[in-house]
């Protein structure tokens, strides 16, 4: 696994390889952002990718999310190849959350679109999404209409969404950027009441790599 | 189905959210059929001949534009929500789900048709009510019958379109100049026989032609039958492949990296 780095104690015990990225290039024109990325996550495993702007994490998870196509190499989720339908089943992503949500629906409206996306009933879609608005505690939230939402509501209710269907993986985009002490509790504690849960975590914030078991610093991947 | 039911009810919620653009649609339907009563009570009928199963101009220009805004659905609805989403950056949320391509597109054809559908048969209501417009020998099974194939069938455009524009971003442009030469050429509110002699040929085969024929035959006591069985034809054929290039154009975005790109 190059470039990575043991933050906090043992590996979880999870007996599933949750995600393998072998040989992952990715280029865009003339430059390559991402060079023979190795990496194996297992599951319960937390990865916090680091590394300045333009590092190449972002690429990383749009790889892994599979809105992506490597250059070169491979990238698997629970098996699958990244971005196919099987993959896309088992992984809960959240990119760019300000620009993800249709802006004249409510929050719930939102979710409940995205879950029946996953759930064949709409009785499950709806549970899923009211268990994840109860947990979460984003009850004004789902209420209001996403365009009259600031970024850390938008960001919260990306979490969510991220979280519908179970995912075996989690991939998030500086999921804390935006967020007040309390929503980044909330984040962490939904993250912690999920013990087989694989994170995948673009990061700046050194608390958030706090709360990692490694951490991938790609801009020290990068430097000579 | 699943992925279908998810991007209807999405696509009603967002458009119910705009209640003022219902009704004013509304009126420049009515505005649209007004234009052509008046041109059809200053010149008059053309040869009976010309206007197929119709019995008067304003019978042929008013259900040719009603038909012209399911075809319109039909062809462009698609090309512009992936558009949007581009724009709006949902594109890239949506395709990190579960959603099959063939699902995708689809589903983004469903609640455009069905509301053109809903907005045709409005405007041939006002057009009785108001402009004395009669369908004495209409048969309504029909008409109902060309509407959906003529949405299935023609929607392969609009999924073809939809690929134009994953792959260009402003493909939006080439889509809606095809619309509308589609339109031109296929008698939406003149008869093809004013058309060119070099240009009838191309008429005659155009799929648009028989979705206009279809219904007028259907609400004007005219054989449907055979229009209904050249689209479900253009159906088979033009479906699987317009699928198929709408996967491609994904998988093009993909390798590019511009799905999330404006």
């Amino acid at each position: 696994m190059s470039g990575l780095h043991r933050e906090n104690g043992p590996l979880p015990t999870g007996s599933e390889r949750v995600l393998e990225v072998a040989g992952l290039y990715r280029r865009f024109g003339e430059r390559e952002v991402l060079r023979g990325l190795e990496l194996r996550l297992w599951a319960g495993e937390r990865l916090a990718v680091t590394g300045p702007n333009g590092s190449g994490k972002t690429t990383l998870l749009r790889c892994v999310s599979g809105t992506l196509t490597p250059s070169g190499g491979r990238v698997e989720v629970c098996g699958h190849l990244a971005g196919s339908l099987a993959a896309r089943r088992r992984i809960g992503v959240s990119l760019s959350q300000e620009r993800s949500f249709y802006l004249r629906l409510s929050g719930r409206n939102n979710l409940l679109f995205f879950a029946r996306l996953r759930h064949r009933r709409e009785s499950e879609a709806r549970m899923a999404t009211e268990q994840l608005i109860d947990e979460l505690e984003l009850e004004t939230i789902a209420a209001e209409r996403v365009d009259r939402c600031s970024t850390g509501m938008v960001q919260q209710l990306a979490l969510a969404r991220a979280l519908l269907g179970s995912p075996a993986l989690l991939v998030l985009d500086e999921p804390t950027r935006s967020l007040d002490p309390g929503a980044v509790e909330r984040l962490w504690g939904a993250i912690d009441r999920r013990p087989e849960l694989t994170l995948l975590i673009a990061t700046h914030r050194s608390d958030d790599v706090e709360r990692c078991t490694e951490r991938l610093d790609l801009g020290a991947m990068s430097r000579p | 189905m699943s992925t279908t039911r998810a991007l209807f009810i999405r696509d009603f919620l967002i458009a119910r959210s705009y209640r003022l653009a219902v009704v004013l649609d509304l009126i420049l339907g009515l505005l649209n059929l007004l234009v052509y009563y008046f041109i059809s009570q200053t010149f008059g009928d053309p040869a009976p001949s010309d206007l197929g199963s119709a019995p008067s101009y304003f019978a042929f220009a008013g259900v040719g534009i009603a038909m012209t805004t399911v075809i319109n659905a039909a062809t462009a609805a698609v090309s512009a929500r992936v558009r949007q989403e581009q724009l709006t950056g949902t594109l890239e949320a949506t395709l990190t789900q579960p959603v099959s391509s063939a699902g995708l597109a689809t589903g983004m054809s469903g609640l455009p048709f069905l509301a053109a559908a809903v907005r045709a048969a409005m405007y041939l209501v006002l057009a009785a009510l108001i402009l004395d417009l009669d369908f004495p020998q209409a048969d309504w099974g029909g008409a109902v019958a060309v509407l959906a194939i003529s949405g299935i069938a023609l929607s392969s455009l609009g999924i073809l379109s939809a690929a134009l524009v994953m792959v260009l971003k402003r493909g939006d442009v080439v889509v809606s100049l095809g619309v509308f030469a589609l339109g031109l050429l296929s008698g939406s509110v003149f008869p093809i026989s004013v058309l060119p002699a070099w240009l009838e040929p191309i008429a005659e085969v155009m799929p648009t032609r028989f979705a206009f024929d279809g219904l007028r035959d259907a609400l004007f006591g005219g054989d449907w039958s055979g229009d209904v069985a050249v689209l479900c034809l253009f159906a088979v054929v033009l479906l699987p492949p317009a699928l198929w290039a709408f996967a491609a154009s994904l998988r093009a975005a993909k390798r590019s990296g511009s799905i999330a790109e404006y």
